[in-house]
Formats: C-alpha cells, structure tokens, sequence
C-alpha cells in the first residue's frame, strides 16, 4: 500500500483528534479575531434599536437542547437588547422539549437586567398544536396561552396591557432549529397577522431561510454561531458566542486542510493509475 | 358502514378543506371566530395526539421486551427512561423548579436530557470532519463546483477565513444571497405547488391513502 492510499484509509480516530485540539486549544487560549457584522444580522439589531420603548417584542425560542450552542447565545443577546431597550418581552416556545431551558434562559437575563415577571417580561411556555398555536395566538392570544408558564392567568398581566393578538406585536423573532420555526412564523403568522418576523437559525439550515430573507418575508436572519457573535458585538456584550468564533474558526479550517489533503492524494492516487494503465 | 369509514370522512375533508381555504380570503368576524375555534380543537387533539404517540410507544416497546427481540435492553432503558420521567414530572407538576428551587424532574432535564441531546449533537462535528475527509472529492466537474463552493463559504463564514482571505466574506454572501437563495426558492415553488395539488387532490377525494387501507 502507497502512502498516498495509507492516507486516504487514516484511521479516523486521528482525524477526531485533530478536529478536538482544533476545538479545545482556541478556547483555552482565545485569539479574539474580529468579526465582520453582515447585513442579515444588522437588519435584526436595527429594527430592535428602532422600537420605541414599552414595544411588544415577541421571541420564540423553538429548540431543544441539541441547538442550545448555537441558539442560546443568540437568544441570550437578543433578550438583553430587548431589556436594555426596555421593550416588553413575550417569550414562548413550539417545542416542548425545550421549554426547561427557555424558562430558565429568559429568567437568568431578566435578572441579569433587574426586570420584573409579569410587568416586563412574561414566558407563555408550550403549547399543543405546532403551528396551529401561531394561529391561535393571531386569533386570540388569551386563548392560545390562558395562563403563563408560571400557571398565573395571562388575562390582566401589564406586560400583556394592550396585547389582544399577534396584530398586537411590534416584533417577533423566531429562533428555530427546524420545524416549527421561522418558516411556520412565517406562513402562518406575519402573512396573516402582519407583524414585523425577524429569524435565527441553526447554522445548518440557514441557506434555507435566504429567500424568506430575500424576498422581505423576514426582514432579517441571525445564522448559527456566527450570528450570535455579530448580534453580541452589535449590543457590545461579547458572551459565548464571540469565544466559540475562534474554536469555530480552527476547526472550520482543519475541515478545509482535511479536504484539501485527501483531494491531492486522490489525485496522485488517480495519476498513478493511469501512469499504470498507459 | 361503508357510509361511516369511506363516505363520511370523505365529505367531512372535502367541506372543512372548502370551508379553511375560502376562510383565508373572508376577514369577516363570523369568519375569524370560526377560525379561532378550529385552531382550538386542533391544539386539543394536538394534546391528544401526544397522548396517543406515548401510548404506542409504549405498547411497541412492551412487544419487544416481552419477545425478547434484538436490542430489547435498549427497549428497557427507554421504559424506564419514560416512565421514570412521567413519574418525577407528575410529581413536581410539571416544573423544573419552585422558588428558585430545582425539582427532581428538573434535574433530569438539566443533567440528563440537555447534556445528552448536547453530547448527540456535538458528535457530529466529528463525523463531519471524518466524512469530508473520506468522501469530499473532486471526482467529477459538479463534484469540483461544489468543493470550491463549500471551501469559500466555509472560509467566509469564520473571522479567521476572512482574515485569511480577505474576500471570502464577500463571495459567500454572494453565493448564499444569489446562487443558493435563488435555486431554494425555485425548490420552494416546485414543492409548494406539488402540495397545492395533493390538497386538491384530498379535498376531492381523488387521494385517499390518509384513510388507511382496511377492508371496505
């Protein structure tokens, strides 16, 4: 056996390894390279920025612990916009294996900004349904979620004053690793309802999302971990998100070397063959 | 009973199929309230549903360990996993904390369910990585096209690719903005179409598969 074929069969332990130092080595000593903030992300932050205050922002955080590093970061800046903003957040989920962590995420940044349950900030939970609870709540929010997670009525909450419906929210952003998410908040949301839908996703199905974002549907697109170190830059709160950047940089191009290696000795492999054959 | 298990489910998709589609274009109250209302019984059966989806696994599951078939022990691990879970949620009522305070069943989503859906899904970084490594090669000219595609937004989705290449950046915003969105939404049209049709189709009743294939 050549060396080029020996390469070609590495055992893939090795390759394992080179992508888990590629990991662990930028985390433990953090390069902080800058990081360029693309339209997509800035079309969210801006539209934030321009809410006045006491607005409605409605944020779905449809995921499960399986996302929780991409979209985590990214909810967790989102929220502390939200709060610094001083907006009325209305969180909930469509997945419930991630109702857990989206009550205790929203909890820990309400804290963090000294904000109130029910005045200014309220979590709705999980619904049955999927996307027949987006509906629900564009008919009649009070009857899609009667009580919060907490188990208090939603009727009469002041964060809720004024809130009869979706018709009702400033801004929603879905932050979704598959579906329901963005595209359901979308078909049977905003085109109905006529809010403002801004979108995150997981990096792996954000090619998907560009022609909602093309075309206006959403009018903006936070993309896996990279969309959340841009969204942590454009708040000036650098979190998890910017430290995974560099990790996500050196495995992304460990990837890129991996590949290019294989494909030359495939193509000395190939050369050889027909040296052979001719 | 061929009126009972054919007909009238037949007639009842074909008129609520009418009904929901004309629906959307009338926004009067009478119209909205009919609305509100269906969206509600489908979040009820949506409860129902779930109920229905644990009863059969459990029911799959209790064949397969009273069989003895390969892999019951997996089979095992899921009951006690499931009950397990129903147990210590029961009990805490469906909280993962009271007043600051983890609950048992808490502490199994927390130490149990998210680190292990975490685990799932950071291994797959690894067998990525391993993935490409085998079987990423220009073989062909599409196979190339599609290499160097990946390669540039691979850099310019990564500070430090940028960095590298200063306008990798630039070319894969390119090629989500342009090449892919265009293609996804040519996709999108062809997929939404196809399903405008098969809802005609069941509105009709010339697709009737979704009744199940018993005797008639």
């Amino acid at each position: 056996m050549s060396f080029a074929e020996r390469m070609l069969k590495i055992d893939r332990r090795i390759i394992f390894l080179v992508i888990g130092f590629c990991t662990l080595l930028p985390l433990l000593y953090p390069v902080g390279l800058p990081i360029k903030i693309s339209p997509e992300v800035k079309s969210v932050y801006d539209y934030m920025e321009s809410l006045p205050e006491r607005s409605v922002f409605l944020l779905s955080i449809d995921f499960d612990p399986a996302s929780k590093p991409e979209l985590h970061p990214q909810a967790i800046a989102l929220l502390r916009h939200a709060f610094r903003k001083n907006l009325r957040v209305v969180a909930m989920t469509l997945w419930v294996s991630g109702t857990g962590m989206a009550d205790q995420l929203l909890t820990q940044v309400a804290q963090e900004a000294g904000k109130e349950n029910g005045k200014d900030y309220v979590f709705l939970g999980w619904s049955p349904g999927g996307t027949a609870v987006i509906i629900n709540m564009g008919q009649d929010l009070y009857q899609a979620f009667p009580s919060d997670y907490g188990g208090k009525p939603t009727k009469g909450l002041p964060v809720l004053d004024g809130v009869n419906s979706l018709k009702d929210v400033s801004y929603a952003i879905s932050l979704g690793a598959g579906n329901p998410g963005v595209e359901a908040w979308y078909v049977f949301g905003k085109d109905k309802y006529k809010f403002e839908l801004g979108g995150g996703c997981t990096g792996v199905i954000a090619p998907g999302l560009y022609p909602l974002l093309r075309s206006g549907q959403i009018n903006g697109l936070i993309g896996g971990l990279r969309g959340a170190a841009e969204y942590e830059s454009l708040i000036g709160q650098k979190g998890r998100a910017v430290a995974g950047m560099d990790a996500q940089s050196a495995t992304h191009v460990a990837i890129i070397i991996l590949v290019a290696v294989c494909n030359i000795f495939y193509f000395s492999l190939r050369r050889q063959a027909k040296q052979q054959g001719g | 009973m061929i009126f009972l298990r054919r007909q009238l489910p037949l007639l009842i998709t074909m008129v609520t199929g009418l009904l929901f589609a004309g629906q959307y274009y009338v926004p009067h109250p009478a119209s909205e309230q009919l609305l509100t209302s269906a969206t509600k019984w489908l979040q009820i059966i949506g409860g129902f549903a779930l109920v229905l989806g644990v009863t059969s696994l459990f029911h799959q599951h209790a064949a397969k360990i009273r069989r003895k078939e390969a892999g019951w022990g997996y089979s095992v691990v899921l009951y006690a996993g499931l009950v397990g879970t129903i147990a210590v949620g029961l009990w805490a009522n469906g909280k993962e904390s009271v007043d600051g305070a983890m609950t048992t069943f808490g502490w199994v989503y927390n130490f149990m369910m998210v680190p292990l859906q975490g685990t799932m899904f950071a291994i797959l970084a690894f067998f990525i990585a391993s993935a490409a490594y085998r079987s990423f090669r220009a073989r062909s000219r599409e196979a190339a096209v599609l290499l160097i595609a990946a390669v540039i937004v691979m850099m310019g989705r990564v500070p430090l690719g940028e960095y590298l290449i200063p306008a990798s950046g630039d070319v894969s915003s390119w090629i989500l903005n342009v090449l892919n969105a265009s293609v996804r939404r040519a996709i999108l049209i062809g997929v939404s179409l196809g399903a405008v049709a098969l809802s005609f189709k069941i509105i009709f009743g010339v697709e009737r598969s979704y009744l199940g294939g018993g005797k008639e």
